[in-house]
C-alpha cells in the first residue's frame, strides 16, 4: 500500500522534469508547463552532516495571448475600375506561449471614397503570392507558438471609379482557444480574479489600427487605390501635296493628297490603357489612298505633330468608309497615333 | 515501530500536492518555499512600501520573487548551513538581483558572484557569465541558532 505510494509520487516527477525540459521559445515558457522550484539545505549538527532539508514549490505558466497583424505589400494595392480579386497581403504572427486560433473578419471603413465587393481571405499556401493553390478561410486554425502566416484579403473593384479614390480594408485577428484542429475554438477573455491552479488566460496584445490594448485581437489597414487610364485622342490633318503645286505650300483643291493623324494620349500618372482600337469614319469627299495604307503606333513630336515613324497596319473597311487600327499598349504619359492618306474628291 | 514511523513520513512527502509549499519533515531544519511577486503601494508618510504578495499569474516574462523561509527547531546550533537552489530552466536571474549572490553558472561545478564567472559561448570563446547563464544559487550561513529562522529571496524571470 504504502509503497504504491511511493511509486507514483516517482512517476509524477519524472513527468514534471521530462515537461519542464522543453526549451523555451522565443515567445517564452509554453503555456500549461510547470515550473518547480526546489531548494536544499545541508547543514550541520554538533559537527556531523545531518540529512539535507528540501522544499519545492510549483506553479503552471499561464496563457499569455499577443499578436500583430501587419500588411506587408506595399502601403497600397493599385487597382483598376472593374478589376476581380484584387488583392492586399497581411501577415498574421502568433506571439503568444500557446497554440491559438484567429478568427479573422475585414471592415471596410465609411471615411474612404469607395468599398471593394466580394471581400474574401484567402490563406497562402507558401508562396506569397496570390494564386490557385490559396485557401479560402473565415479564421486560422493552430497556430503554434512564434508562427507567421501569410493571407490575402481579395475584393472586387466597382466599376466608374476614378484615379485617385480610395477604399480602405481593415483586418482584424481575434485570439480562440486552440486545440481542436478543423474547428474556431472559443474566445479566448482574461481570466480575472487570484491565480488559479489551472491555465489563466491574460491578454497581452498591443492596439491595433481599430482595437485597443490587452483586447486578444490586433488590426491593421491596407488599402485599394484605384488608377484608370485617362486617354485622349486628337484628330489633326496636313495637305501632302494637290496636281498643281505638288509638295511646295499644297492647298486643299480637289486631287490634293491629305494626311489624317489620330494621336490617343494617355495623361501622366494613369494606368496603362490597354487594347486600344482607334476607328475613324472618312468623311464622304475624300478617298481612302490605299497606295499610302495606314499606320499606328507612331509617336509626336513636342507640338504634338505627328511623326512619320509608325509602322504598317489596321485596315481600311470599304463598304462603311472606316479605317480602323489597334494600338500596343499606352503608358501614363505616352502617346500612340494612327495616321492614312486620303485624296480629296 | 521507529522503521514503521519513518516510512510513513516519505510518503507523506511524495503524496502532498505539488502545488503547495512542501516543507521538509525530517530532522531539525523546517524550510519553506513559496513564490511570490512585489507589491509596492505608499505608506501613510508617502514612502513607498515592498510587500509580498501572491501571483494572480505566471506569464512569459513576468518578475516574480522565489522566497525560502529557514527555521532551526531542533536544540542544537545548525552549522555549515549551505541552502542550495538550482534554478529551473524556465526561468531565468533577474538583472536587478543582488550582484554579491553566489551563483554557478556551469550547473553548481564553480561558484563565485556572478562578476567572476565566465561561460563558454557557441563559438568556442569564453565570455564573462551573465543573469541568463546562471544555473544555480547558494547561501552559506556560518550558524543557525536554535530558534532562529531567516528568510532569503531573490527575483527571477519566467522565460
Amino acid at each position: 500500500m504504502k509503497r504504491t505510494k511511493q511509486l507514483l509520487g516517482a512517476v509524477s516527477a519524472t513527468a514534471l522534469i521530462a515537461l519542464s525540459a522543453s526549451p523555451a521559445m522565443a515567445v517564452g515558457t509554453t503555456a500549461g508547463d510547470t515550473i518547480t522550484n526546489t531548494v536544499s539545505v545541508d547543514f550541520q549538527v554538533g559537527g556531523v552532516d545531518q540529512t539535507a532539508a528540501t522544499a519545492s514549490d510549483t506553479f503552471t505558466v499561464d496563457r499569455k495571448v499577443n499578436l500583430t497583424v501587419v500588411e506587408t505589400d506595399s502601403a497600397t494595392t493599385q487597382v483598376s475600375p472593374g478589376e476581380l480579386q484584387a488583392v492586399t497581403t497581411f501577415e498574421i504572427t502568433n506571439l503568444s506561449n500557446d497554440v491559438v486560433d484567429f478568427d479573422l473578419s475585414v471592415a471596410q471603413p465609411t471615411t474612404d471614397d469607395y468599398d471593394v465587393t466580394n471581400v474574401q481571405i484567402y490563406l497562402d499556401d507558401g508562396d506569397g503570392v496570390f494564386d490557385a493553390g490559396d485557401t479560402l478561410i473565415t479564421y486560422l486554425d493552430e497556430i503554434p507558438e512564434d508562427a507567421t502566416v501569410t493571407v490575402f484579403v481579395v475584393g472586387d473593384v466597382p466599376l466608374g471609379q476614378t484615379t485617385g479614390d480610395v477604399a480602405e480594408v481593415v483586418l482584424t485577428a481575434d485570439s480562440h482557444a486552440g486545440g481542436g484542429a478543423g474547428s474556431l475554438g472559443t474566445e479566448l477573455v482574461a481570466t480575472t480574479g487570484a491565480n488559479t491552479a489551472g491555465v489563466d488566460t491574460v491578454l497581452a496584445d498591443g492596439a491595433g489600427d481599430t482595437d485597443a490594448a490587452n483586447d486578444g485581437a490586433f488590426s491593421d489597414t491596407d488599402s485599394y487605390t484605384v488608377s484608370a487610364a485617362d486617354v485622349t485622342a486628337v484628330k489633326t490633318s496636313s495637305i501632302i501635296s494637290d496636281p498643281v503645286n505638288g509638295t511646295t505650300n499644297p492647298k486643299a483643291i480637289p486631287g490634293a493628297v491629305i494626311e489624317y493623324c489620330i494621336a490617343v494620349s494617355n495623361s501622366t500618372g494613369s494606368a496603362t490603357a490597354t487594347g486600344v482600337d482607334v476607328t475613324d469614319s472618312l468623311p464622304g469627299d475624300v478617298t481612302y489612298l490605299s497606295a499610302f495604307g495606314i499606320f499606328v503606333d507612331g509617336t509626336v513630336d513636342g507640338s504634338g505633330v505627328c511623326q512619320a515613324d509608325g509602322t504598317s497596319g489596321g485596315a481600311y473597311d470599304s463598304g462603311a468608309g472606316e479605317v480602323t487600327g489597334t494600338l500596343s499598349d499606352i503608358d501614363g504619359g505616352v502617346t500612340r497615333t494612327l495616321y492614312f492618306r486620303a485624296t480629296i474628291n | 515501530m521507529r522503521k514503521f514511523f519513518k516510512i510513513l513520513a516519505i510518503s507523506a512527502l511524495f503524496s502532498m500536492p505539488l502545488a503547495s509549499p512542501v516543507a521538509a519533515q525530517d530532522g531539525q531544519v523546517k524550510i519553506t518555499n513559496s513564490v511570490k511577486i512585489e507589491q509596492v503601494s505608499q505608506s501613510d508618510s508617502g514612502e513607498p512600501q515592498v510587500k509580498l504578495v501572491d501571483p494572480d499569474v505566471f506569464i512569459p516574462g513576468g518578475r516574480l520573487i522565489f522566497v525560502t523561509d529557514y527555521q532551526n527547531d531542533g536544540a542544537e546550533p545548525a552549522t555549515n548551513f549551505v541552502v542550495t537552489n538550482p534554478l529551473h530552466s524556465a526561468v531565468r536571474l533577474a538583472d536587478d538581483a543582488d550582484p554579491d549572490l553566489t551563483v554557478s553558472a556551469d550547473g553548481g561545478t564553480v561558484w563565485g558572484k556572478l562578476s567572476e564567472l565566465t561561460v563558454s559561448s557557441e563559438d568556442g570563446s569564453t565570455v564573462a557569465a551573465s543573469h541568463d547563464d546562471v544555473t544555480h544559487i547558494r547561501w552559506t550561513l556560518a550558524e543557525v541558532a536554535p530558534g532562529a529562522s531567516g528568510r532569503i529571496k531573490y527575483p527571477v524571470i519566467i522565460r
